[in-house]
């Protein structure tokens, strides 16, 4: 059963057409024309309860948009949304009620104010029982280390302490539905790793969560299932390992010779392999398409006949895949 | 106490506490409007010497001034660049995530940032009417209307701010909207020039719009200037404002919120 659902969900701004320069300031004054850019085009999603969805995308793909209309802050230009079975731009409050939002790059912190008063707002807000109220916020100070900071001011707190202090205020009201919008902009490595293992508890427990992120390691730690979009339309949705499988065709082994790799000689004696030379003279790498041979046939025939000192396997990785997908080099 | 209003409560304290911790910029303003009082007053002294124009003598402009001065500037020195920099900033997006109506949340916020201001204006008015010695009400039931007319003029300035921050949905900036709506209530409201000074059509100008009541209405009931029947007509028409300005905003939010285009994160 989807707990969200939309259909050729569409999206489209309206936006000056100005000639740059002064002659074109008050050419626009005198004649204003528009253009109409649309920002997501025709989404279909369906997400199920208790599912973890990545929402990918490059710069200006539509991500953030997508989330504004599926959280009821953007009324759709064209199509449905319905979360758990409410239009969220009409019925606003009653979706608020039942979802978690979190936009790495606006607070919802009350900047002048203790982290603390905050938080006791959105209680007041989400109408959060005391010992809920107090049961969350442990909670929270287990995983987040949330009390380290709670008496201080929004405005002093670093942006990694900013950051968790916004997931509590997200996750407050224990949301069926979350969306974190960017939720590691800006963080260092340890406090990533945090928020991850959160995140990934988050996900344990059962709460549906769409996440976007250009960080790929948040995506393949917390989510099960990628949504790739690409100028407002989806290019990819299904599961991560499926993408792995559908669209890495090689892998690649990296040798260790003893002497000096000559690159032409071994690509002239395995032409089924490519070779790349490595950052040593001695390191050399090989890939080879995994449709065609396994891995243990290519160590088979590597190792019998160039006897390497070493080697090493490289692991297939999401990222060249989702790179691959932004530049067009991969259809759905 | 229902959920909605605890909330309402959450909201007025949470305000309340914003504006201590900018007190000194308030009072700041403050000195600044009490300055302008005092230019006020000596303009109107010499103007008037020991006579009288339009039925106002030195006694009763002094009167005039102070109503005026707390009516048509304490009431509005709140929440309104709150507001508005969050429209424009697009921390809007944030506010629209959260289980509350936009326009009693902010309305919330505008009480408690005017309960903040509360002591510094009632000491301000204290000190003015201490150093002018103005006359007092005409009888104790006009003093008690005027104080009605006051009490209604909190949410006739929370609809007139509300609304003219809407505005800024279409526009993009709010200076420029912010000095119309003073100016427009400086004049209109009879704080510069009382309306008896200006024509007859300027007058019914001024009585189409909401912005007499924060002069013109509360002086008049206090200086005797209307009876009894007359200034609960007036009350009537100020709270008939409330109400008419509170459904107003409500209008224009359903629209402005279409125009909701926060780009980015």
């Amino acid at each position: 059963m989807p707990i969200l659902e939309s259909q050729s969900l569409t999206k489209t701004f309206r936006r000056p057409d100005k000639a740059s320069g002064f002659k074109g300031a008050v050419k626009h004054l005198a004649q204003r024309k528009y253009k109409n850019y649309t920002a997501v085009d025709g989404i279909d999603l369906s997400i199920d309860a208790g599912e973890s969805v990545a929402y990918v995308g490059p710069n200006g793909a539509g991500k953030s948009t997508t989330v504004k209309l599926l959280t009821g802050i953007l009324r759709p230009s064209e199509g449905t949304v319905r979360v758990m079975g409410r239009d969220p731009h009409t019925e606003r409050i009653a979706n608020a009620h039942d979802i978690g939002v979190l936009f790495g790059q606006r607070t919802q912190l009350w900047w002048d104010l203790p982290v603390e008063e905050s938080l006791k707002l959105l209680k007041h807000m989400y109408g959060v029982s005391d010992a809920d109220y107090k049961r969350r916020i442990e909670r929270f100070d287990e995983l987040l280390d949330l009390n380290e900071f709670m008496p201080a001011l929004a405005r002093t707190l670093s942006l990694g302490q900013r950051m968790r202090a916004d997931l509590a205020c997200a996750l407050i009201h224990d949301p069926k539905m979350v969306y974190l919008d960017e939720p590691t902009i800006g963080l260092d490595i340890s406090v990533k790793d945090r928020l991850r293992a959160f995140l990934r508890e988050l996900v344990n427990d059962g709460t549906t969560l769409l996440l976007t992120s250009h960080d790929l390691a948040d995506i393949e730690e917390v989510c099960e299932r990628i949504v790739v979009i690409d100028k407002g339309a989806i290019a990819y949705d299904g599961s991560i390992e499926r993408l792995k499988a559908h669209y890495i065709t090689t892998k690649a082994v990296n040798l260790y010779l003893e002497g000096a790799a000559d690159v032409p000689a071994l690509a002239e004696k395995f032409p089924d392999y490519e070779w790349t030379a490595g950052e040593a003279p001695s390191e050399v790498t090989v890939t080879y398409e995994s449709n065609r041979f396994t891995t243990a046939e290519v160590l088979g025939s590597l190792t019998a006949q160039l006897s390497p000192r070493d080697l090493s396997l490289s692991e297939p990785s999401i990222e060249d895949v989702i790179r691959r997908l932004y530049a067009g080099e991969l259809t759905k | 106490m229902t959920h909605a209003f605890a909330v309402d409560r959450a909201l007025v304290v949470i305000a309340f506490k914003r504006r201590l911790a900018y007190k000194s910029g308030w009072i700041f303003g403050l000195a600044l409007g009490g300055g302008s009082m005092l230019i006020s007053m000596a303009m109107w002294q010499n103007l008037l010497g020991g006579g009288s124009l339009n039925g106002y003598d030195w006694s009763s402009m002094r009167a005039y001034t102070i109503i005026g001065f707390v009516a048509a500037t304490m009431v509005f020195g709140a929440a309104d660049f709150q507001i508005a920099d969050r429209i424009l900033d697009g921390h809007i997006a944030v506010d629209m995530t959260k289980p509350v109506d936009f326009q009693r949340a902010r309305a919330a916020e505008y009480v408690g940032s005017m309960i903040s201001t509360a002591p510094t204006a009632a000491l301000g008015v204290l000190g003015a009417w201490l150093l002018f010695d103005p006359p007092g009400p005409v009888t104790p039931m006009a003093g008690l209307l005027t104080a009605l007319c006051f009490v209604l003029l909190f949410p006739l300035a929370f609809g007139i701010t509300y609304l003219s921050v809407l505005v800024c949905f279409w526009t993009k900036r709010y200076m420029g909207i912010m000095w119309l709506r003073e100016a427009l209530l400086s004049f209109f409201s009879g704080l510069m020039i009382p309306l008896a000074f200006m024509p007859g059509w300027l007058q019914a100008a001024a009585w189409a719009l909401p912005f007499p009541h924060f002069t013109t209405t509360p002086a008049a009931i206090y200086l005797g200037r209307v009876d009894t029947a007359g200034a609960l007509g007036l009350i009537a028409a100020e709270a008939a404002w409330v109400v008419g300005l509170w459904y107003a905003g409500r209008l224009v939010f359903r629209f402005a919120v279409r125009k909701v285009t926060v780009h980015g994160g």
